[in-house]
């Protein structure tokens, strides 16, 4: 019972996860199945159009099934697919929500908050889904984007240039495409520009991360032989050499910076071994935020966090504003939601060449904006 | 779009320094407020969030009870000796029946445990959660002679943006009257600025939302209460009226306020002169109320109103005072002179 118990959790709900999944295909009509507070969120949060049952206490007492029915019907008014994304409540009174919809008028997600976090979440709503392949479709799927990422236009973008570059089609966007292209079936095989958020759909050829990418493009060379590869492992070489140029300029001045990590896995692996292969650095602190990590512990209890970070003393934290306010000594790159530090609207990517270059940049500014407040000090 | 009880109840019981505040839910559930807590916070500038624990009932807790995940909590958050636990729960322990005031009662820490059965959705809204928590954490309050010149704020939005500015704008208003804010209630006063509410001689409330909590408070403690922070321009005036009298404040003081306050504007305006003689359209209204601010200080520039006019955006909150006017009156300076 003792590892429930939590000072300030920072990662959001299964339910949530599952609704930024669903609200990624566009076409698709969310329904969330739960009061205002439930809807209010993951509204405020994905920042697209979503709908809810609304549910108040008596329909809880006698059953939400009319409700949904009635909600369903005013927005299958649409001729757009419905998912129900069920929550909290109506999951524990036991309706046959399922049940209630037996001619497929929409799919029915059981992803109340309760069942975990975000990932777990994400894991259902792909499951719902019952996304299939099909082998007439050439190209790959790129999987890893979820609205909730701070860098999923810029990954998406990123991915599609490079794959552009490579002349591979992209057949699938996970979780950011159309609901009628999602149906057509996804590509037999995918990449990956965010590894903690999976599909499931298509073998998988790897990462788009920088440190991954040159055995992903590896593996879709084998895959797609007539693909043209040189181009990118040249921008890739290029990318490598101008990242050891400048933080090679910092560490003549600078000591190598220690470093904090909080993140899901495949983001916070990313940034340690950046920061190793380019800095140098110490990296004592690696946690993950996604329960299904399998490298490094997973902790959401930002009381524990701070405490593991404020152990180590460190230079620089890579995570969210929750660790960034809690340890203010230290200089901070947002790679996790939330981040409240800077105004971010632009399309960045953490995946990719780019994406690469850009968390170097964003490393190498955040110290010396650090280093030069330290020095401004009375 | 709002929040449910539990966000309503933490956005109030969050802002009390010496406090601790216990979550009976799901992770999720507190973290959906601690992440807009800590966003408010940071539009606000201010780095520190509060503590929010959570018992953290999972799905093995929905089916066998989460009583004993409650009792942890409250074990957990006696171990800081707090001045006081507060305790508010999601509607998960409301569905699966745990007894969550029986759990309270019965813990060492008891006489520093206030429980507030929020129960998330099936307790209503985040409003009903605001107010309950004031009801909740009045208690704390004795009845007290009132101390002359001195007045109490309650149910301040603390997840509002500009919730310090529209302080700011509420004490330049009571200065005039040589009146001082003695308790913020329940905004970064700690237990004992808590317990001394009785002792303000008059209540003003944020808005209509703390109504409940304002007529509670009022009739317990038998004060005069101000029912919302001034709206606009004439608002101000209204409530240098209101407030005085309420606090027994002489008519000739009052008068002289309003004098003052009434040159201040006028000074304030004369930075719109530009935009006198130019028609606006204001097209639907965001929220009742807002028209009737945005009208006056239409016809106090000298501009007009007509559905061929430069369209300019209420402000989706009611403005506060003078200050609230000029943010709304830089927007439409922007648009009608600026494109």
């Amino acid at each position: 019972m003792d590892d429930k118990f939590c000072i300030n959790p920072v990662w959001p709900c299964a339910m949530t996860g599952a609704c930024s999944i669903l609200a990624g295909f566009s076409g698709l009509c969310v329904i969330i199945h739960g009061s205002s507070g439930c809807y209010y969120y993951p509204r405020s949060l994905l920042k697209v159009p979503l709908f809810s049952t609304y549910l108040l206490e008596s329909e809880i007492v006698f059953g939400t099934v009319n409700r949904l029915k009635e909600v369903v019907t005013e927005v299958s008014k649409t001729n757009k697919p419905i998912a129900i994304l069920n929550t909290c409540i109506p999951a524990l009174t036991g309706e046959d929500l399922a049940g209630a919809f037996p001619d497929g008028a929409a799919i029915f997600v059981d992803a109340p908050g309760f069942a975990g976090n975000v990932e777990e979440g994400v894991k259902i709503a792909y499951e719902s889904l019952a996304i299939e392949t099909n082998e007439m479709r050439d190209g790959v799927n790129i999987d890893g984007v979820s609205l909730l990422d701070l860098f999923w236009r810029g990954n998406l973008h990123e991915a599609e240039r490079l794959l552009s570059t490579m002349g591979i089609p992209v057949v699938v966007r996970f979780a950011k495409d159309t609901y009628e292209n999602l149906r057509k079936g996804a590509a037999l095989h995918t990449i990956s520009v965010n590894p903690s958020y999976t599909s499931g759909i298509g073998s998988m050829l790897g990462s788009f991360l920088f440190p991954d990418l040159k055995e992903t493009i590896e593996n879709l060379a084998i895959t797609f032989p007539d693909a043209d590869m040189d181009p990118v492992l040249d921008e890739w070489e290029r990318a490598d050499e101008l990242m050891f140029y400048y933080s090679d300029k910092y560490l003549r001045k600078y000591e190598p910076p220690i470093v904090a990590v909080c993140s899901q896995e495949s983001y916070a692996i990313f940034a340690q071994k950046i920061m190793e292969r380019y800095f140098g650095s110490d990296v004592p602190v690696v946690l993950a935020r996604n329960r299904n990590a399998k490298t490094i512990p997973c902790v959401t209890n930002l009381q524990e966090i701070t405490g593991k970070i404020a152990a180590c003393k460190p230079d620089l934290i890579l995570g969210s504003t929750f660790e960034a306010n809690a340890y203010p000594n230290a200089a901070f790159l947002g790679i996790t939601p939330p981040d409240r530090s800077r105004v971010s609207i632009s399309a960045r990517p953490i995946t990719g060449i780019e994406g690469g270059i850009s968390f170097i940049e964003g490393v190498l500014n955040s110290l010396m904006d650090m280093t030069g407040r330290r020095e401004r000090r009375p | 779009m709002a929040g449910c009880t539990l966000t309503g109840a933490l956005s109030v019981a969050c802002f009390i320094p010496g406090a601790v505040t216990v979550v009976h839910a799901p992770h999720g559930c507190a973290h959906q407020t601690f992440s807009m807590l800590h966003a408010m916070m940071n539009d606000a500038e201010t780095k520190i969030t509060p503590e929010i624990m959570v018992s953290g009932l999972s799905d093995k807790d929905v089916i066998f009870g989460g009583e004993g995940c409650l009792r942890q909590a409250l074990d957990r958050a006696a171990e800081k000796k707090p001045d006081l636990i507060i305790v508010v729960t999601s509607c998960v322990p409301e569905t699966i029946g745990d007894d969550c005031r029986a759990v309270c009662q019965e813990h060492a820490y008891a006489k520093q445990i206030l429980y507030i059965p929020t129960s998330g959705f099936l307790g209503g809204s985040a409003k009903d959660g605001e107010n309950s928590a004031l009801i909740g954490l009045a208690g704390l309050a004795e009845p007290a002679e009132p101390i002359p010149g001195t007045v109490a704020i309650i149910g301040e939005k603390n997840l509002e943006s500009e919730v310090e500015e529209n302080y700011a704008e509420v004490t330049r208003l009571l200065h005039l009257l040589d009146l001082t804010v003695t308790v913020r209630f329940c905004r970064n006063a700690d237990v004992a600025t808590l317990k001394k509410l009785g002792t303000a001689s008059c209540f003003i409330l944020r808005d209509d939302r703390s109504s409940d909590a304002g007529r509670e408070l009022g009739k317990k403690f038998n004060r005069r209460v101000i029912r919302e922070f001034p709206r606009g321009l004439s608002g101000a005036i209204t409530f240098l009226r209101e407030t005085g009298t309420a606090c027994g404040i002489s008519r000739e003081k009052i008068d002289a306020a309003v004098s003052s306050e009434n040159a201040w504007q006028e000074k304030k305006l004369a930075g719109f002169s530009k935009l006198r003689g130019k028609s606006v359209f204001l097209g639907a209204e965001p929220l009742e109320g807002i028209f009737a601010v945005a009208r006056e200080a239409i016809e106090r520039i000298g501009m007009t109103e007509s559905p061929d006019g430069v369209e300019v955006k209420p402000p989706f909150y009611l403005p506060v005072g003078v200050s609230g006017t000029m943010k709304m009156l830089y927007l439409w300076r922007r648009r009608i002179l600026h494109g």
